[in-house]
């Protein structure tokens, strides 16, 4: 994290987010403004460290409203809602939907630094998660057809006896060609390879999760 | 007839007077037979009465009265004339020759069928001119006193009449009845003929009242003399006078003018036989009734008329005296109540006003009691309404605080929202700078911002305060001029947030120029803030476009007409007037009092509110004011 992390503030009220944005500065954060959740998504954040700071209640789409077309995104920010009146139900909705906390202006700056560091410290993980899944996916596309077919057949917890078999290779081929896949794979065991599978498997879940229209089209996490 | 006097006059000649009189006879005659004249002139029953004195004298007053009544039952168609001879005002040898002349004159063509006399002084005129005026008409006399007739007599056959009796007898035993500790009597009597012909009389009658008490006559003396021993009685002693025409020294008094200088000096009551003394200071007397008199003089002129005799007449029995007491002077006198006779007729006695007004007095104590029932009841009633008003006033006072009270419950959301946006900044504002101060990283400049700004959300905070202060405080109602277009302003403040909060919009348009008129502020404040949530109840499951509400004041005729619009589905017509009563309601949440109370706010600043569908889409509320009283256009402004 060599970069400082941004923190997007998107809040209607002037006043109120300039102050924000000097708070945030003078402890030494990259701060962005939005005057509005439309000029929010209008402007799309460079994909950086940060999280958003989301006032709930704003003429046109609310903050609600964003957070869940952020939800959709490939790498969605972390988000702090700020309520000036906090009822019960959109502070429900708004943690169901995931958002890292609620809080009631005028917010104490200690809650404030603490709620940050800790979106700041999601979306850290979040980055590492999605860039090893980068990685994996990589290195999985490195893999010759053939390799591939290996793949599968190890993570379905066949003998290699087996698989020489039903490739219709010699056992000793196949023993190469499954070193080649663990090399490929930065693997160092089979349960290794288990852990990527399960891990790919996942985030095509959450992709066909996001994008719903592909929903009837769900491909098979086990044959890519 | 009327001319006929004139005829006479200038018809000088015999023989003309007696063609006027054939004349007379003629058209009389003639005018009998077409039955339109008076009766008298047809039959001849003619009937004067020549009175002694003025004609507003009781006495005579009441004589007339009797001989008219009884002579007009007796004889319908007889005519009576009367005169009065106006003694003692006027009198003399020229004032008799210039009035018997008058007379002779007058009822020469009509001369009377039977003359009246009432009185001593017309007794004395007749019978002096008697046969230059009426020789032929017989004559009655009333009122003539018995010592004047004795005087005259003998009298002609055709002159009858019963003599005044002067009732000594009566009157002296009256006094004593009321005066129990008086044993003496003072009778005094004056120097004239007729003066000495009463003490005549009265020394007889008290020779035959025996040993009832002692009397003094006080007869012939002068004035002063009289006045003197008068003085000088006291209660034991009681005096009996007719009053005197002369005094020694040859003083002449009219009696009653005598008897009123007597009671005056008197240390004694003072009685006396004549009613006319009544009023001059007597205390009472037994008195003759001048209207039984004037009845029995009628009742001798009737058969005189239709034939009779006159000397054939028995007199007709004599007026018994009428005991009669001057209620004010028995009281001077202390005559004890209980001793006088219920047959005692009392004179100038206020009657007790339940005596005088008994029916009167009951039904108007009904009607008082009634009234006073009613008056009563009015006034409970009145006090009772009263109440009602105020309480209904106070209830109204509440109900509309209520009213706020719930609209800022239904804006707590967004007014802590609009609080607490201010706080939050100038808290944020307050740590960047202890931040910026600590890390020496800022310039004066910017720390000079941070304060302004600090400064200018704690005003922002505090002004919304401040309006929802205004619209929840329980203060008196107001009756100041305000601004309408303010009003509107300061509605659309209160509901800026919570427009946001339903993502509605709020258009607001006031009028160019102030519009001014009386009442509450808050009221008419609240009024447009209840329509506007209203209204964006109506919009709130529609699309945000059609979230839209269009607040509008104009100056209209005779008054302001604010406008609520809305881009709902309108009210259905059916519903337009209902949707003012209480609750009524189409939401799910809400009791429907809202509109009820606006209402009842604007027809208290005698306004109207009423609602109508837009031209396309969504309901429009009017609420209209009136312009002050007496501010004209100018209230308008410019």
């Amino acid at each position: 994290m060599s970069v400082a992390p941004v923190i997007h503030v998107v809040d209607d009220d002037h006043s109120l987010r300039t102050s924000l944005l000097r708070l945030l500065g003078a402890s030494g954060f990259e701060t962005r403004e939005y005057v509005s959740t439309g000029d929010f998504l209008l402007n799309p954040a460079p994909d950086r460290h940060g999280c958003v700071l989301l006032d709930v209640c704003m003429p046109g789409p609310s903050g609600l409203e964003l957070q869940s077309a952020l939800a959709r995104q490939q790498a969605p920010l972390p988000i702090i809602f700020l309520t000036g009146h906090a009822d019960v139900s959109s502070s429900v909705s708004a943690m169901k939907a995931g958002a890292v906390d609620f809080l009631t202006k005028p917010v104490e700056p200690e809650v404030l630094m603490d709620a940050i560091s800790r979106a700041l410290e999601r979306d850290r993980l979040a980055r590492a998660a999605r860039a090893e899944t980068q990685q994996l996916h990589a290195r999985f596309s490195a893999l010759s057809d053939r390799e591939r077919e290996v793949f599968n057949q190890i993570v379905a917890g066949k003998l290699n006896k087996q698989i020489a078999h039903e490739l219709g290779i010699a056992e000793r081929t196949l023993k190469a060609k499954r070193a080649h896949v663990m090399l490929k794979l930065k693997a160092g065991s089979v349960a290794d390879l288990g852990k990527f599978a399960e891990q790919l498997r996942r985030d095509q879940f959450t992709q066909t999760m996001r994008e719903p229209s592909q929903m009837h089209a769900r491909p098979q996490a086990s044959a890519p | 007839m009327t001319l006929l006097p004139y005829i006479v006059n200038d018809l000088r000649v015999p023989l003309a007077r007696l063609l006027a009189g054939a004349l007379v006879v003629a058209l009389a005659s003639s005018a009998c037979a077409a039955g339109e004249q008076g009766a008298g002139g047809a039959s001849g029953k003619h009937l004067l009465v020549l009175f002694s004195n003025n004609r507003l004298l009781p006495a005579n007053v009441e004589a007339d009265r009797g001989i008219r009544s009884k002579l007009q039952g007796l004889q319908p168609d007889a005519e009576i004339s009367a005169e009065f001879l106006d003694y003692p005002r006027f009198t003399g040898e020229d004032y008799i020759r210039t009035l018997s002349a008058y007379l002779r004159e007058k009822y020469r063509e009509r001369p009377p069928q039977v003359v009246v006399v009432a009185g001593q002084d017309a007794f004395a005129f007749l019978m002096d001119n008697r046969r230059h005026l009426f020789p032929a008409a017989p004559v009655v006399h009333i009122a003539a006193s018995a010592a004047q007739i004795e005087a005259a007599a003998p009298l002609p056959a055709d002159v009858v009449g019963e003599p005044l009796n002067i009732d000594f007898r009566g009157t002296v035993e009256l006094a004593l009845r009321h005066h129990a500790q008086a044993r003496h009597v003072v009778v005094v009597t004056g120097a004239s003929a007729f003066d000495r012909a009463y003490e005549a009389q009265f020394r007889r009658d008290a020779a035959r009242m025996g040993e009832r008490a002692s009397f003094e006559f006080l007869a012939g003396l002068s004035t002063q003399d009289v006045l003197a021993r008068l003085a000088a009685l006291d209660r034991g002693s009681v005096v009996f006078t007719p009053g005197f025409f002369q005094d020694r020294e040859g003083r002449s008094y009219f009696p009653r003018e005598a008897v009123s200088i007597m009671t005056k000096a008197s240390g004694a009551p003072v009685y006396g036989p004549f009613e006319t003394l009544i009023g001059a200071g007597v205390v009472g007397g037994s008195m003759v009734n001048f209207f039984d008199m004037g009845q029995e003089a009628a009742e001798a002129a009737s058969a005189i008329m239709v034939g009779a005799e006159p000397a054939s007449l028995t007199p007709p029995p004599r007026a018994p005296a009428q005991a009669q007491l001057d209620w004010r002077e028995a009281r001077r006198w202390q005559v004890p109540p209980h001793l006088v006779s219920r047959d005692t007729l009392v004179r100038f006695k206020e009657p007790t006003f339940w005596e005088a007004h008994r029916r009167e007095a009951l039904a108007a104590t009904g009607v008082f009691a009634l009234q006073a029932l009613l008056i009563s009841g009015l006034l409970v009633e009145r006090q009772r309404r009263r109440r009602t008003e105020i309480a209904l006033k106070n209830n109204l006072f509440q109900l509309a605080h209520a009213s706020r009270r719930a609209i800022a419950g239904e804006l707590t959301g967004s007014i802590a929202h609009e609080i607490n946006q201010p706080l939050g900044a100038i808290l944020s504002n307050a740590v960047a700078a202890d931040l910026m101060l600590e890390s020496g990283s800022c310039t004066r400049e910017e720390l000079r911002e941070i304060l302004q700004d600090i400064r200018r959300d704690n005003m922002r905070a505090s002004e919304v305060i401040r309006r929802l202060r205004a619209l929840l405080q329980n203060k008196e109602l107001e009756h100041a001029p305000f601004d309408v277009n303010e009003a509107i302003s300061d509605a659309a403040h209160v509901l800026r947030a919570e427009v946001q909060r339903r993502q509605a919009q709020l258009v607001v348009l006031p009028a160019p120029a102030p519009l001014v008129v009386a009442g509450d502020h808050i009221q008419i404040q609240q009024v447009v803030i209840n329509l506007v949530l209203n209204a964006m109840d109506a919009t709130a499951t529609l699309p945000p476009e059609r979230r839209a509400v269009v607040v509008q004041a104009a100056s209209v005729q005779g008054g302001v007409d604010v406008s609520v619009a809305d881009r709902g589905a309108g009210v259905p017509p059916a519903k337009l007037e209902q949707i003012f009563d209480s609750f009524f309601t189409t939401k799910s949440a809400g009791i429907g009092l809202g509109l009820s109370i606006a209402r009842t706010l604007v027809e208290s600043h005698h306004g109207r509110i009423w609602v109508e569908n837009g031209p396309q889409e969504g309901a429009i509320f009017h609420v209209f004011l009136p312009w002050p009283a007496g501010a004209g256009d100018s209230a308008r402004g410019t």
